[in-house]
């Protein structure tokens, strides 16, 4: 449970790449030295590119970076390509990670299949939105052996119950072998790791995750650009979560605002959290009874122990 | 390059030496030319090259590939090896024959290209399998003469046994027995028999009923894991199973891969080109293409429609079958395209011996619980205090 989340493209958060604080407006070159920059593939072609993540679109952006990358790129997020055929069929020289982002889970997920080639030869990761039927995208996941990235937003009551129906698939079924991110993160935390918050755990904190815009302007999690707020990226977490509690929101005296830092408040500040603490709180469950576990175990190791002396 | 591993069931022969009942094989007299290997080497070379995979393993099969005799053995085996060596690839070959034509001639080729092993097949009890001249009980005497000749002569030998009718019959404590006491073998595995040939034919005398079957197996499971398990005989799929389920690595049989068509192809000795040895003997309408005529099998591979439907098969499985919902899913992923097809006549659909596989898989996870369980108990030094869950 003490492994960081998201294996591989977690590795570069190990190093220091959150710096200064930046500008609101950008110049690419110049504030990707200071954390991972999310470019679009035609601006991380651009030289002097320092950490980034190439963000690919089109087919042909494809097998141009699969071929022969173009810099370093810490991994490659592919959109909406899954459904492309031909574009799985290129040889890959390069063995850059990639995070396979889905857009519509329910209707995407059995184009998985096109990834057990890919997968052979990279490490992949499956990114999804909390969308109606996305648990049918983790489960195909699961059983290719692939790590998964739920992006939950402010989920809807009836999402919440998918969400949960996930939660104890992640948590019972034998199939399940890799992270499934932000269950994993959330129950390694409440086991005592410290993985940061969900801002983090789904890397949307733009302190480390400053995601662009195909003008090479930043851009908030999940809303618009950050010229329309007067907050600089490497602030924007903690300004958000003081705001919430200044504002007298349920923050203030949630029991999970560490692990959250008013993440399920973002972009509706008056959405309910009823539904997401429940979700908190089961995952605290499953952590509390692993807890159980090992302290168990410990102690009949001990009394084991103290007998053979 | 990746460590991805390309394999190739490749069949220098259709001929046969022999007449087992069940064999779907359309045993037409040909041979792979030795004048021919070299171009076939190449294709094979220029796609890896393509995938950029290092590795490629060939399964040598037929008909009955001993048939070609160890000179052309040791002569395609040397020049294929010498040809991927020059371009930083390799080839490793596997040997699978009858063993009724073997001889101490093997023995160099059976040393130097195929590290010292191979496998053959052998079912209990045996009616099936007969020579022309002789019947079943000719062919059960002069094979296991020839099994104790090659592991007399220092050959480890796997054995295949096709389940059949009689073999439910008699029961799987005895059917153990043979393998592991009679026949004194540490290594062999049971494959589920399907009818092959053209799908109306498929009501043939070799259908098992699922419940027979899954029983039959599970306590093969049982007697296996009591007797054999702790031994160090390997008995496959279940070995496998067990490695799975108790978290080491498996390598599972074909039929329960994520999808063949990523994994192996078969070539017969004429070139045709199709998903396994199944197809490339019995399903022309299946044929990917011909690896002599077309000079690119990448390509041949990429475009096949015919191989389209393999590629296919397990996202159709997903979307119109229950296999989503099963907690099997991982190690089947819809079980096998050829045995699928040769009982329904169409590979769209899932394995009909889905139920026997959930059976299987779910004594596969009683007994790692169990070895789990042991194991924990021997860690912690075997204290009965120790309180383990159900």
């Amino acid at each position: 449970m003490d492994q960081p989340p998201g294996l591989w493209w977690w590795g570069c958060m190990g190093e220091s790449m959150v710096g200064e604080t930046l500008p609101d407006t950008i110049c690419v070159a110049q504030d990707i030295n200071q954390s991972l920059g999310f470019l679009p593939a035609a601006l991380a072609e651009k030289p002097g590119a320092g950490p980034f993540v190439a963000v690919v679109k089109s087919r042909n952006e494809l097998l141009r970076w699969l071929g022969k990358p173009l810099g370093s790129p810490q991994w490659i997020q592919i959109e909406g390509l899954l459904d492309d055929p031909d574009a799985w069929l290129t040889s890959c020289a390069s063995q850059v990670p990639l995070d396979i982002v889905l857009s519509n889970p329910a209707s995407e997920f059995s184009d998985l299949y096109r990834l057990t080639d890919v997968c052979a030869m990279r490490d992949v990761r499956v990114s999804m939105p909390a969308t109606p039927g996305f648990l049918k995208a983790v489960t195909l996941a699961a059983s290719l052996r692939l790590p998964v990235r739920i992006i939950p937003g402010q989920p809807t009551p009836e999402m919440l119950v998918e969400l949960t129906e996930a939660l104890e698939f992640y948590l019972h079924e034998p199939m399940v072998e890799m992270p499934v991110e932000f269950f994993h993160s959330l129950l390694a935390t409440g086991c005592g790791a410290d993985h940061g918050s969900l801002w983090i755990i789904l890397e949307e904190d733009p302190a480390a995750f400053l995601h662009y815009d195909a003008e090479g302007h930043t851009e908030l999690p999940r809303s618009g650009s950050f010229q329309s707020v007067k907050i600089s990226p490497e602030l924007f977490v903690e300004h958000h979560f003081m705001n919430l509690v200044e504002q007298d929101a349920e923050c203030a005296t949630c029991p999970w605002q560490q692990p959250c830092r008013g993440y399920f408040k973002w972009p509706d500040p008056a959405y309910s959290c009823r539904g997401v603490k429940q979700l908190f709180s089961r995952i605290d469950e499953a952590a509390d009874e692993i807890k159980r576990d090992l302290a168990n175990r410990e102690a009949e190791l001990h009394l084991i122990a103290r007998d053979k002396r | 390059m990746s460590g991805r591993v390309f394999s190739v069931i490749l069949l220098p022969t259709s001929e046969c030496n022999v007449a087992c009942d069940y064999c779907f094989e359309h045993k037409e007299p040909h041979r792979l030319s030795s004048l021919l290997v070299p171009l076939l080497t190449r294709r094979l070379l220029d796609h890896l090259e393509h995938e950029g995979i290092e590795e490629c393993e060939i399964y040598w099969q037929g008909g009955e590939a001993m048939i070609m005799g160890p000179a052309w053995f040791a002569d395609a085996g040397k020049l294929m090896d010498g040809a991927a060596a020059e371009c930083g690839r390799r080839f490793t070959h596997y040997l699978q024959t009858n063993l009724i034509s073997y001889s101490p001639a093997w023995n160099d080729v059976l040393r130097t290209m195929f590290s010292s092993s191979l496998g053959t097949s052998m079912d209990y009890p045996n009616v099936h399998r007969k020579l022309f001249k002789g019947g079943a009980e000719a062919y059960t005497e002069l094979w296991t003469r020839r099994l104790r000749e090659a592991r007399g002569a220092g050959i480890e030998v796997g054995v295949i046994a096709v389940l059949h009718q009689a073999s439910l019959d008699i029961g799987p404590q005895r059917f153990y027995r043979y393998f592991a006491d009679e026949l004194g073998l540490d290594s062999f595995q049971v494959n589920t028999p399907f009818p092959g040939g053209p799908a109306s034919q498929v009501e043939g005398g070799f259908h098992l009923d699922n419940d027979a079957l899954a029983t039959f197996l599970a306590g093969l499971f049982d007697v296996w894991i009591e007797r054999g398990y702790a031994t160090g005989v390997s008995l496959g799929p279940f070995d496998a199973l067990i490695h799975h389920f108790t978290g080491a690595p498996a390598r599972l049989p074909c039929i329960w891969k994520e999808n063949c068509s990523n994994q192996f192809i078969s070539v017969d000795s004429k070139g045709t080109v199709a998903q396994c040895d199944c197809w490339v003997t019995s399903y022309p309408e299946s044929f990917f293409g011909n690896m002599f005529r077309e000079p690119d099998l990448t390509r041949m591979l990429r475009e096949s429609p015919a191989r389209r439907e393999f590629v296919q098969r397990p996202k159709h499985l997903v979307e119109h079958e229950d296999c989503l919902s099963c907690r099997y899913l991982s190690i089947c992923h819809g079980g096998c395209p050829v045995r699928t097809y040769s009982a329904l006549g169409t590979m769209l659909a899932k394995d009909p011996y889905c139920e026997v596989y959930k059976a299987v898989f779910g004594r596969a996870e009683i007994h790692a619980r169990e070895i789990l369980r042991r194991r924990l108990v021997t860690e912690i030094g075997g204290s009965t205090r120790v309180r383990l869950p159900d």
